[in-house]
């Protein structure tokens, strides 16, 4: 059987949590919320 | 195929479908698009000032996300068909997350903004939201490669031209000001910031979508369902419950068509924004699309007459405000992407296309603005079903509303609309000529 060198790839959703284009708008959606709340 | 020979079929098979004519031609639509987008984005305050009874700011943004909710799932199905929306959710399903998030930043910020307004008046609220440009730029830079290897030539465009619009946008504000500007409250300040600064974040999402080769049109019908349910929530929670809000929409029923078509206005300016984010990036479409301030107050003055009796000094900034806004654009629309800038893009799709196990094929076909499959799926009965359904809603609450007694200059509304329709029409042939709206 022919070996593979592909290194493994994490599922969707463990790619999702490492992606920093996750967390900055999460981080901001927060970040909003609470002005919000602080502003009413 | 190993990931990173997953990643180097992008940029090739990119180049392969995209030489430099090609390029050029996508980088001219995407400009297109921009300003057809602030076009119909300044549009979609008219039909809004014919709602003149005391609303809630809360029922007239909900009314208007609900008119955007029917245009974001008609709109799609009329063109495309939702086969086509699931046939690209099955390629990159991650992608609704973003599409979620986005639309709730849009529904959090468009609430701030009500408050920034209130607070500290719209001369000095507008253009500090509209630092959301500078943030794209940013965003756009760091995360998707946009303007790198791109000279000093098209940073002095792109950075110089959303500056002087900055200054175009400030003067404009200035003239446009209908509210007495209250003493400066540093809370509303903040809240304009904090409006700019989630606007500015929600193009992580588009530009992230499109350099995964999702259809504009396949991620407004995700993004939309963030931005009711958040919209919603806050409404909920501001009018102090579900059956107070629906007692107000219930007193509002008569202006609700004039919101709901606004919301509708709206996503057709928003569509051509997707657009122009998907082929110049977020650092050029932002500063473009924020043209709308100057067909706002295009409709502003010579429909609904609000700078009448004013002063010369208020001309002489609507003027200059304009012209610096006009010089502005024009910078950024001349410093689109080169070759070199847009291989950093590939290399940014190719991440995205290795991150997320999405094929390389149809990242490359997208960006290229082509289909991946010979046979993209067709329309299908429920398509139908859906478009006639929003119409329907359209037509009762058009049977239910009210024509407010205001005396329009209709030639000048007229020529306004055929204005729009004109860069609706010369938009939307060249996007499905060159792309088929993919």
């Amino acid at each position: 059987m022919k070996q593979t060198t592909s290194a493994p790839r994490p599922t969707r959703v463990a790619a999702m949590l490492r992606d920093p284009h996750f967390w900055v708008p999460v981080a901001v959606l927060v970040a909003g919320l609470l002005v919000l709340g602080w502003i009413t | 195929m190993s990931v990173d020979a997953a990643a180097s079929a992008v940029e090739t098979r990119v180049a392969d479908a995209l030489d430099a004519a090609r390029l050029r031609r996508l980088q001219a639509l995407g400009i297109f698009c921009g300003f057809t987008a602030g076009a119909w984005l300044g549009a979609a305050e008219a039909p809004t000032k014919l709602v003149t009874i005391g609303v809630s700011p809360f029922v007239i943004s909900l009314a208007m996300v609900l008119g955007v909710f029917l245009a974001r799932w008609s709109v799609p199905a009329l063109i495309q068909g939702t086969a086509y929306v699931g046939a690209d959710l099955r390629q990159a399903p991650h992608l609704v997350v973003w599409a979620i998030l986005a639309g709730c930043l849009w529904a959090v910020a468009n609430t701030l903004t009500i408050f920034a307004i209130r607070d500290v008046g719209l001369s000095i609220a507008f253009p500090l939201w509209n630092t959301n440009s500078l943030l794209g730029i940013l965003w756009g830079f760091v995360f998707f490669n946009e303007l790198r290897d791109a000279g000093w030539s098209r940073w002095l465009g792109v950075l110089g031209g959303t500056l002087v619009m900055f200054a175009g946008a400030t003067l404009l504000a200035l003239a446009s000001s209908t509210v007495a500007t209250r003493e400066l409250a540093f809370r509303g300040v903040v809240a304009a910031l904090t409006a700019g600064v989630l606007w500015g974040t929600m193009y992580i999402p588009y530009r992230k979508a499109y350099l995964s080769g999702m259809s504009p049109l396949s991620f407004v019908t995700f993004f939309t369902i963030g931005e009711v349910a958040m919209m919603g929530g806050l409404a909920i929670g501001f009018t102090g419950g579900v059956a107070p809000l629906w007692q107000e929409l219930a007193r509002a029923q008569a202006v609700l068509f004039w919101l709901l078509l606004g919301g509708f206005v709206w996503v057709i300016g928003d569509l051509f924004q997707q657009y122009a984010a998907k082929y110049v990036g977020i650092s050029r479409g932002i500063p473009l699309s924020n043209t709308n301030q100057l067909w706002g107050l295009l409709w502003g003055i010579l429909v609904f007459g609000e700078l009448a009796g004013a002063g010369r000094g208020t001309y002489g900034q609507v003027i200059g405000g304009s012209l610096l806004m006009a010089l502005g654009a024009g910078a950024i629309a001349l410093a689109s992407a080169t070759g070199r800038e847009h291989l950093r893009w590939r290399e940014a799709a190719a991440r995205e296309s290795r991150r997320y196990g999405i094929d390389p094929e149809y990242v490359a076909a997208r960006m290229a603005g082509r289909e991946a499959t010979t046979a993209p799926p067709r329309r299908r009965w429920i398509d139908w079903l859906i478009v006639a359904a929003a119409t329907a809603v359209f037509v009762v609450f058009a049977a239910l509303a009210e024509v407010p007694p205001l005396a329009l200059p209709w030639a000048r509304v007229a020529l306004l609309a055929l204005a729009m329709l004109a860069l609706l029409g010369g938009c939307g042939w060249t996007l499905w000529r060159a792309t088929r709206f993919s």
